[in-house]
């Protein structure tokens, strides 16, 4: 809680704006703990089948063995036309790490699926606070070693993996790379962090732009973090893999996509990880729109802005993935 | 954005979608967006492709729900699902399937943006409706006499505005003249009511000061600080008389500078103790009796009486800082209110 008044910031765009006053009722922008089994109710993803149907994908689900030995659900999702050795996509869905699930705002990954042929992995990693680090970050690093081992069978091609994920799942698609590299992991092709949550310590200054508006504010930050690391959050005992902003070694990663909104708390952990990246002699893209909330390509795909944060994210994975 | 308001349906069936709508094309109205994009929300509420036909210079524009442009054939239009905004301009909603719930206002609003966009409003207030004008201060005080004539207000009648956020459950609601209304925090649902009418239920809701028809943008913003105050289930509806003076003061003091007080008591509140103890120092102004409302023995209550003043550095019981503390507390309630943000379902 805060008795200072709230510091400038960045108008929303105004097509988002009229975005909000429907979205308000369903993605409150202020989530604390007690708002997290609304939240599990209202952000499950609808049926998908249809969808699917309609846009001529198939559908396969594999039980694999976590770190722990937890049984994992995976989906793999490919165009019926796509045959052959596919490029394939590791996904991490968005939902502050407490809630959604592995099909979550996936409309928009389905374009890489029927567009670019690729197939889509996409996890049903453990949420917090009932499973707390690692669990989370250790369910995709398990589905990415399963990805690798069973290239042949799945007919995805191993050289060709790339990790994706968006909020909650681009600080973990961050981190799945980051380990891959620690770890002598399977090679990655790419990075596609869509406005990532990446730092637990919730101290930068677009983080304290936000109290109270649009999707995702601060105190929904803290709750997500506070969900997944308890009294570990903000202390030296966090590891990069889990809020990858704590890497000091951002040298040899794969090729990064970054994009964020101007007006969202995660506008400056975005950048200083793309900056990080620059600065280690890597390679990143980083877009930030102007006038954006968090999330709003999710939301209101159907404004100018969206529509324009989703062009350049498809331009980029077609370029880094498709045969 | 059709899913969304499916959605909303679902965890809440009593919230009012026309309402949403409503508020989603005022907010485009107010930010000067192009067809394109009045077409594209249209389409993304409707979920089917909106269209617009200009006669002269001739243009047609069919924009899908996805935002792109629809390159599909056109179909025939429906009379029912077409809109004149003005003689020279249509608008229409690609509907394959009988006519959806929300598809008449989605229409009249997207009729309505357009007829602006494409300068047909009336020439000064062109985008703002009557409701808007007749509680906005910065507006002439002609032109809110206008606006209230044409609500069918009548002049030299006491009246009040009550405001509650678009979510609120209404038992009672009353038939005064009614809209939605941008404000900083958010779009609220306003009604203009009789000063003297009493049967007015709604959770949560604020309920503003009694004033002539030019003077009900102070209501509305007397209405709005009360809104704020409010905290279901132990404070479903906050009247601004019940506030006396103070009302007038906070609504034309909105949040903009600090105030120490404000930020002392912040630091005491954040003890267990706090919120509970301050609230009964402030209503009861004696240590017995604020022991009493908590269920403390007064030795205790005169601990705690003592720490408040160490931190706050004035007696909280005493003359002048007995105002001083009330006017912190409702400060500190105000600028943390969270009552415009949708509760979880059931608690409302």
């Amino acid at each position: 809680m805060t008795t200072l008044p709230t510091p400038p910031r960045p108008a929303f765009d105004a097509e988002l704006r009229a975005g909000l006053a429907v979205v308000g009722g369903m993605f409150p922008p202020t989530i604390t703990p007690d708002l997290i089994d609304f939240m599990r109710v209202s952000y499950a993803s609808p049926p998908l089948d249809d969808a699917f149907l309609e846009r001529r994908i198939t559908r396969q689900d594999h039980t694999i063995a976590s770190h722990d030995g937890f049984p994992t659900l995976v989906s793999v999702l490919r165009h019926a036309d796509a045959s052959g050795v596919v490029p394939a996509v590791l996904y991490a869905h968005s939902g502050g790490l407490m809630f959604g699930d592995r099909f979550s705002g996936i409309d928009l990954v389905l374009d890489w699926v029927d567009q670019l042929g690729a197939a889509l992995v996409t996890v049903e990693y453990r949420l917090a606070p009932e499973y707390p680090d690692p669990h989370a970050r250790e369910d995709m690093y398990a589905a990415l070693l399963w990805l690798a081992e069973h290239a042949d069978a799945l007919n995805v091609r191993a050289d060709r993996i790339l990790v994706a994920g968006a909020s909650a799942g681009g600080g973990l698609a961050a981190g799945v790379a980051l380990a891959a590299r620690d770890r002598n992991g399977p090679a990655l092709c790419g990075q596609v962090l869509d406005y990532p949550m990446l730092d637990d310590r919730c101290a930068t200054p677009s983080t304290s732009q936000f109290d109270g508006v649009g999707v995702w504010d601060r105190v929904s930050n803290v709750t997500g973090w506070d969900a997944l690391l308890g009294a570990a959050r903000g202390t030296a005992h966090v590891s990069p893999y889990a809020a990858p902003s704590r890497a000091t070694d951002l040298a040899n990663l794969p090729p990064a996509f970054v994009d964020v909104g101007a007006a969202e708390i995660f506008r400056d952990e975005a950048i200083d990880y793309a900056r990080a990246i620059w600065t280690a002699g890597g390679d990143a893209e980083l877009h930030v729109w102007s006038g954006a909330f968090h999330a709003c390509d999710i939301f209101a795909p159907h404004t100018a802005v969206s529509r324009s944060m989703i062009a350049a994210r498809n331009a980029w994975v077609e370029k880094t993935l498709a045969d | 954005m059709q899913e969304l308001l499916g959605r909303i349906a679902r965890l809440d069936p009593s919230a009012s979608l026309g309402l949403r709508v409503i508020a989603c094309f005022d907010e485009l109205v107010i930010g000067r967006v192009n067809t394109r994009a009045l077409l594209a929300s249209a389409a993304s509420l409707a979920a089917c492709t909106a269209g617009f036909e200009q006669r002269s210079p001739a243009r047609v524009v069919r924009i899908a729900p996805d935002g792109h442009r629809d390159e599909t054939h056109a179909p025939s239009r429906r009379p029912e699902m077409t809109a004149h905004a003005t003689d020279d301009l249509q608008v229409w909603l690609e509907r394959d399937g009988p006519q959806q719930p929300n598809d008449a206002i989605i229409l009249e609003r997207l009729a309505l943006a357009v007829r602006i966009r494409h300068g047909h409003g009336r020439r000064e207030f062109d985008n703002r409706r009557h409701f808007g004008l007749l509680v906005d201060e910065t507006v002439d005080e002609e032109q809110r006499c206008i606006s209230a004539t044409a609500l069918g207000l009548m002049a030299g009648r006491d009246y009040r505005v009550a405001v509650a956020p678009l979510f609120a459950v209404w038992s009672t609601h009353p038939s005064g003249p009614e809209d939605v209304v941008p404000t900083q925090f958010g779009p609220v649902h306003a009604v203009v009511i009789p000063a003297d009418q009493e049967d007015l239920d709604a959770t949560p809701c604020g309920i503003g000061s009694p004033t002539q028809v030019s003077e009900l943008h102070r209501s509305f913003r007397t209405a709005m600080v009360a809104l704020r105050l409010c905290d279901p289930p132990s404070a479903p509806l906050v009247r601004a008389d019940d506030l006396g003076g103070i009302v007038g003061l906070l609504a034309d003091s909105a949040g903009v500078s600090r105030h120490p007080d404000v930020e002392q008591l912040a630091t005491l509140l954040e003890h267990p103790w706090g919120a509970a103890t301050i609230a009964a120092v402030v209503r009861t102004g004696t240590v017995r009796q604020a022991a009493r409302e908590v269920g403390i023995h007064h030795s205790t209550m005169q601990d705690r009486v003592e720490t408040i003043e160490r931190v706050l550095g004035f007696d909280p019981l005493d003359g002048f800082g007995r105002t001083r503390l009330g006017t912190a507390h409702v400060l500190w309630r105000l600028e943390n209110s969270r009552v415009l943000e949708l509760p979880p379902p059931g608690t409302s």
